[in-house]
């Protein structure tokens, strides 16, 4: 059995305010145009002025989110490991269109370079120096709980202190929306994002994206929440799921009462509904059921904003109310269940629980 | 030649993205690399991108290269010799 | 002491052809797969020499006797029919029943597709090319392989540019030592493609030519496609089945440059710590090394540096080592694993694989590979190197059992 990854300092940079100092989640932001972008900040706290200059806005994010939760922690990374369902994609665009319409020649090597799925990984190693394990990986909606599968094997190897700067991170792009609007990924009506789940009856979801980082580590230092176990599952039926659930629960000494919040990927698309409702389902009324992707847009790591806020929930021992979905709201939260589907099937779970 | 060093600053501000730089800001010149503008070998990869786009000027061999981009003033002096736009 | 991970089956295809024989032949009679590419339709054609693959995709798609409207990109393709030895060489029941993982790597995916449909795909309306939208993912030929061969594996795919499938073996050795799974399939593929070719062409680091590594007079890499696995289990594992061990994948390291997005530190530090921290693992001296398979790009800034950490490294006795890029091109995803894979049958065979095109060393230093096929050398240890953009390092070592 693997041990908890305690988590030491959490960073998200989203279509919320949920970077920096002023207050999280306020004013809520929202969107009718079926997609969701972040909310810009300064990037050049952490990036040179040489470097910025021809970074584009993911390898921005990305690498700030990063470096602030660094700082948040007070740590330097034993290991950057990190998933992206799409890399820099407005990089592999721009490179893609300029070859195609300047038939392969005279072409930016910026765009190439940038467009490779681990500039990000690279910048972070180059800016704190880091030498250690160094992994990317690109596993469409999976890529972040594989960087965090990849966490706990680095952790169980661990015989001294370790604390891994791990990530997920996602653009949107006009094209990109434009691309997987033809297989039905996004709502055909326009809606306010915010009312997402209100739309739960027709078919589709919103875009989004963002960037989550997280210090783990095996010293618990003062951490307040931490993940005590981790599954993925490749396109799951119901009973495959429920299963895992269960498995999970038992694993880890616990029956369905004992989960205070069950974060949901609900995102609002009615194709996906049933598999979400057989989680959720699972746990009756004793637990209080959340939500994430109206306020974030869904998108391969969108679970980065979901354990982003999951931690966010059992540290301050307090659940935003724009989140909750259903039941009572719990007095003490010690278990929070993750459960995520993604757009192409698959699924995660992931078990936290408070450090007191 | 002095208006199109000009033009050819700009360019070069732009192709780099020297935020917040003006033509004035650079010196005919001081060197590109290292101690001058402080650029870096793919910055020198994007004004061959610029020479050939702009000029039609292709440079394969590396050494030529480093010694076109040496300044302001050897691209400019450079380009008149050899554009083909 | 730790169960030993060994390497019981393996499976390629290469510009050297389908399978490990044909792969070893070719070397031995010095046969480069390097041409002018008749597949890869680009402007540079005539251009550059690459290592592209002789089968045609409908060829491939007879050889896996797939539908007429299948929507596999080349990049599946390769990773499907270099899987096929593994498959053939293994009850397949075995990898269905029993706790399996598939760790794929990739760096674009089935851009090779996409890039001919990208119009298509961002203008409005729809048609046919609908079916290879989804292509472009670096996991679609992931869970190609796991829908094709009927497995139910834990997936995982990673992309860390050219050491992306030596860094899948690691993984894979590391899921199995903790219990995660019994087994894994590792490796990569990578299909060659416009965007590659002159994303790599504008950073001018693309020969015309056959590439030199090592050499004073090298000027860049030539690009190469293929696909490449390994399938990994424990010694007892595969002592249980009864299987033929080829070899033990004795140590490993991924260590970072941290020194620029894309060329390495001039003095190879990342490459010397992660070939040194490898052996380490391995309990290895240097002197216990019979042949390193370099990463050997023939690029100006790799060569230099993987020159000088591995004359810092083994310090006057350097081992025998080569680069066989010149044979296969740089095959970027699958190259960690394809020469994985020439550096256990080298150890197998007792032979050393030439470093062709080698005639001087470079100035900086006095360093010369192994030109020639050596043979009957008894060799019970490799190294095989795999190094990346982003300063991405994996060396692998390789033991004799």
């Amino acid at each position: 059995m693997s041990k908890a990854m305690y988590i030491k300092a959490a960073s998200c940079i989203s279509p919320q305010h949920s970077y920096g100092e002023g207050p999280m989640l306020e004013p809520l932001m929202s969107s009718d145009t079926g997609m969701l972008h972040v909310v810009e900040q300064d990037y050049r706290k952490y990036i040179s002025p040489v470097a910025i200059r021809r970074m584009s806005r993911l390898l921005k994010m990305s690498i700030t989110a990063g470096m602030q939760c660094l700082a948040d922690a007070g740590v330097q990374p034993d290991a950057i490991i990190t998933g992206t369902g799409r890399g820099s994609v407005s990089d592999m665009e721009h490179f893609l269109s300029d070859m195609i319409t300047l038939k392969e020649e005279a072409l930016n090597p910026t765009y190439f370079i940038q467009s490779t799925y681990n500039s990000v990984n690279g910048w972070l190693a180059l800016q704190t120096k880091c030498t250690k394990y160094n992994e990317t990986f690109v596993h469409r909606g999976l890529s972040f709980e594989l960087a965090l599968l990849d966490a706990q094997l680095t952790l169980n190897e661990a015989n001294d202190t370790q604390n891994i700067l791990a990530g997920g991170f996602d653009e949107m792009t006009d094209y990109y929306h434009v691309v997987k609007g033809k297989i039905g990924y996004w709502k055909k009506e326009q809606i306010d994002s915010l009312e997402l789940l209100q739309h739960g009856n027709t078919d589709g979801t919103i875009g989004g994206e963002g960037a989550s980082f997280f210090v783990l580590s095996n010293d618990k230092g003062n951490a307040r929440a931490a993940i005590a176990a981790l599954k993925v599952l490749h396109k799951p039926g119901v009973a495959e799921m429920q299963n895992a659930i269960n498995e999970m629960l038992e694993q880890n000494g616990l029956v369905a009462n004992d989960i205070d919040v069950v974060l949901s990927g609900m995102n609002g698309d009615a194709k996906q509904k049933k598999l979400f409702e057989a989680g959720t389902g699972m746990f009756g009324d004793g637990a209080t059921v959340c939500a994430y992707k109206h306020l974030c847009g869904d998108f391969d790591t969108a679970s980065g904003f979901g354990l982003w806020l999951a931690n966010k929930i059992v540290s301050e021992q307090n659940i935003p109310t724009v989140t909750i979905q259903s039941g009572v709201r719990s007095d003490a939260i010690d278990k929070l269940l993750m459960v995520n589907h993604t757009i192409t099937g698959d699924a995660s779970l992931i078990l936290l629980n408070s450090c007191k | 030649m002095e208006d199109f060093k000009v033009t050819l600053k700009q360019q070069i501000i732009d192709s780099l993205n020297l935020q917040g730089m003006k033509p004035a800001d650079i010196d005919d010149n001081a060197p590109l690399f290292g101690e001058g503008l402080g650029l870096d070998s793919i910055d020198s990869l994007e004004l061959m991108v610029l020479l050939e786009r702009n000029y039609g000027i292709k440079i394969e061999d590396a050494r030529e290269g480093r010694k076109v981009l040496t300044s302001v003033q050897s691209m400019a002096d450079y380009i008149e010799q050899h554009r083909k736009i | 002491m730790a169960e030993k991970i060994v390497v019981s089956s393996v499976g390629l295809v290469t510009a050297l052809g389908l399978g490990i024989e044909a792969n070893m032949q070719a070397m031995r009679q010095l046969r480069s797969g390097l041409r002018h590419p008749v597949h890869l339709q680009t402007i540079h054609a005539g251009e550059f020499v690459m290592g592209e693959v002789e089968y045609s995709n409908r060829q491939m798609a007879e050889l896996l006797q797939l539908p007429a409207d299948h929507n596999y990109s080349r990049t599946a393709l390769l990773a499907l029919v270099a899987m096929q030895e593994i498959i053939n060489s293994f009850d397949i029941e075995l990898l269905r029943k029993e706790p399996l993982a598939l760790i794929n790597a990739g760096t674009v995916g089935g851009m090779c597709t996409v890039e001919d449909l990208y119009p298509d795909f961002i203008a409005p309306g729809t048609g046919d090319y609908i079916r290879y939208i989804d292509s472009l993912d670096c996991a679609e030929s992931t869970e190609d392989i796991a829908a094709y061969y009927k497995l139910k594996p834990l997936m995982a795919t990673i992309s860390t540019a050219c050491s992306s499938s030596a860094n899948a073996l690691m993984l894979g050795a590391r899921m199995i030592k903790q219990g995660l799974v019994k087994r894994a399939i590792c490796g990569g593929c990578d299909a060659l493609s416009r965007f590659t070719l002159n994303g790599f062409n504008s950073l001018k680091n693309v020969a015309k030519e056959p590439c030199k590594p090592f050499d004073r007079d090298r000027v860049g890499l030539n690009l190469g496609e293929g696909a490449a696995y390994l399938l990994l289990e424990t010694e007892a594992s595969a002592k249980e089945r009864g299987a033929r061990i080829l070899a033990e994948l004795s140590g490993y390291c991924n260590s970072n440059d941290a020194y620029h997005p894309t060329a390495p530190s001039p003095y190879g530090e990342g490459a010397y710590n992660t070939m040194q921290q490898a052996m380490k693992m391995a309990g290895l001296q240097p002197g216990d090394i019979g042949y390193i398979n370099a990463h050997g790009t023939a690029t100006i800034n790799n060569d230099i540096a993987e020159g000088t950490a591995i004359s810092r490294l083994f310090d006057g006795k350097i081992p025998y080592f080569s680069s066989t890029k010149p044979f296969t091109g740089h095959t970027l995803a699958a190259a960690g694993a394809i020469e994985a894979i020439f550096s256990i049958a080298a150890m197998r065979e007792g032979i050393v694989l030439p470093n062709m095109n080698f005639d001087t060393p470079m100035e900086e230093l006095p360093l010369a590979p192994n030109t020639q096929l050596v043979e009957h050398v008894d060799i019970q240890h490799v190294l095989s190197n795999s190094f990346g953009f982003g300063g991405n390092n994996v060396s692998l070592a390789f033991s004799a059992l």
